[in-house]
């Protein structure tokens, strides 16, 4: 398994042989299909971060994650998620899917 | 390292996102000309609100066109959310601007996201898009057209029920 790209608290690697990824989330690694991967990407971009610092519109600062047609629930804090937004985006770089974000006004 | 991404999915990610934004834009569409039929149909311009539930059903047509090719390109098309439908118009001359109005928005949208593929290198995109670029000309030459014969037309006396008849001729 190759490693993809490590944040503070996640690591997604390539398994070449069965040609799919896995994410280490640090208590569970979960494996996943590029699709199960883009799903993933898009709740992680669907969650509004901006909610956590707002003690009315999320309370508690926790959201929860169901992965792999809900094979997996996880329950991330706000530090948490930011990192995992991180690597998500890191991530899709590094497997050539995303292309690095354009610096505007230059 | 295989390359197991890309042999999985074929355009960038950036450019689902935009793609998905625009299945948005097309579903909302289809629904903004359904609730233009249904006024149509409550105000007497029966030729009209064919019109629009033909407009809707295209626009339905197009989303599904886009939904498509992100299947087809391996991506993860995303089924859209659609809210907040206007259904109230002053006029059928209001209803006109606004569908005018509204089509401008999408050929904005369709541009930037040809531009933004074009950026990323993103080929397929730009290639896939071409058919809507064309078809967004047509759309807007339609409504222009209708608004010109509403223009030309008046809408005082029997105007009103002449301008619902003449509709029929951009009825295909
Ligand atoms: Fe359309
Ligand atoms: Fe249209």
């Amino acid at each position: 398994m190759n490693v993809i790209f490590q944040s503070t608290y996640y690591t997604l690697y390539q398994a070449n042989k069965e040609r799919c990824f896995y994410l280490d989330f640090g208590q569970k690694t979960v494996r996943m299909s590029l699709c199960q991967l883009l799903s993933l990407r898009h709740k992680v971009m669907s969650i509004a971060i901006e909610d956590h610092f707002d003690s009315e519109l999320n309370t508690h600062g926790f959201e929860i994650l169901m992965l792999c047609n809900k094979e997996h629930l996880f329950i991330l804090n706000t530090l948490e998620l930011l990192d995992l937004k991180n690597l998500v985006e890191n991530g899709f770089m590094a497997i050539g899917l995303s292309t690095k974000p354009m610096v505007v006004g230059q | 390292m295989k390359d197991i991404a890309r042999q999985s999915m074929s355009i960038k990610v950036e450019s689902m996102d935009l793609l998905n934004g625009q299945i948005k834009m097309e579903a909302h569409a289809s629904a903004t000309y359904l609730a233009m039929a249904s006024w149509c149909e409550q105000n007497g311009f029966f030729t009209s609100a064919k019109f629009f539930f033909k407009q809707a059903e295209e626009e339905r047509e197009h989303m599904m066109k886009i939904f498509n090719f992100l299947v087809d390109t391996g991506g993860n098309p995303i089924s859209p959310e659609v809210t907040g439908i206007n259904h109230d118009y002053s006029s059928i001359v209001d209803v006109f601007e606004s569908t005018l109005e509204h089509e401008v928005k999408v050929t904005k949208s369709i541009h930037n996201i040809v531009k933004k593929a074009r950026e990323a290198g993103d080929i397929a995109t730009e290639r896939f898009l071409d058919w809507f670029v064309m078809e967004q000309i047509e759309e807007e030459n339609t409504i222009r057209d209708i608004l010109d014969m509403i223009e030309v037309t008046g809408t005082e006396g029997v105007g009103l029920q002449m301008i619902d008849n003449q509709v029929a001729n951009w009825i295909e």
